[in-house]
């Protein structure tokens, strides 16, 4: 493995381990921090009239993820 | 975004008459059995397209026909809500750079980096557990 490519995962390793921590620190007691999924589902209740905007897009990115990695 | 995010839940898509089906104890081992499908078809086939085209289809029909009980949401995000940036932040430069330089061995972005452990079938299947758990999870927010 070349250092470049190493530098190039632990990049990824390190955002990994953030949003692991911001989520953990967001769990504790008396947080101002919002979780991940409190931050979809905030998202999610946007709407553009009677059209569920934000619920589309986040379920639409969630599954283009899908055959992102399992299909494409 | 000046509220705690915990502080100010609305309730007002929560449903009541959640199907009976919606349970953790038939839910999860509905997903490990998809998932073990799922992890049998190779990446590029047509199956493989199909079957991920067809659980995300029913997934994205049962959120939005509000068929599961839903948890209550809060109707705004405190300014805590900024460190998510942080590592989304960090990601996504990572991603931008390496995708800039070519999407390489050196460079990789992150579905190239993960493309080969994918091609695990416990790697795929757990993968699909996991992705189809995590929609599951925005399904009844």
């Amino acid at each position: 493995m070349t250092l470049i490519r190493f530098t190039a995962i632990a990049a990824f390793v390190i955002a990994a381990a953030l949003a692991v921590a911001v989520e953990v620190a967001a769990r504790r007691e008396h947080s101002r921090i919002p979780t991940l999924a409190s931050i979809c589902g905030f998202v999610m209740q946007y709407r553009a009239g009677r059209m569920p905007v934000g619920r589309i897009a986040i379920y639409g990115f969630w599954w283009w993820l899908g055959w992102h990695f399992f299909a494409r | 975004m000046d509220m705690d995010p915990h502080a100010e839940l609305t309730a007002d898509a929560v449903n009541d008459d959640a199907p009976p089906w919606d349970r953790l104890l038939i839910t999860l081992p509905s997903f490990a059995v998809l998932a073990m499908i799922g992890g049998l078809f190779k990446s590029y086939s047509d199956t493989a397209n199909v079957y991920v085209l067809i659980l995300g289809g029913i997934m994205m029909w049962l959120g939005l026909a509000e068929k599961p009980a839903r948890r209550a949401s809060p109707s705004r995000l405190g300014r805590g809500g900024m460190w998510w940036l942080l590592p989304a932040g960090v990601f996504l430069v990572v991603e931008v750079v390496n995708f800039a330089l070519g999407s390489t061995y050196n460079h990789p972005t992150l579905s190239i980096l993960l493309s080969d452990p994918l091609e695990h079938y416990s790697v795929r299947t757990l993968s699909y557990f996991a992705w189809l758990s995590a929609f599951w999870g925005l399904v009844r927010r």
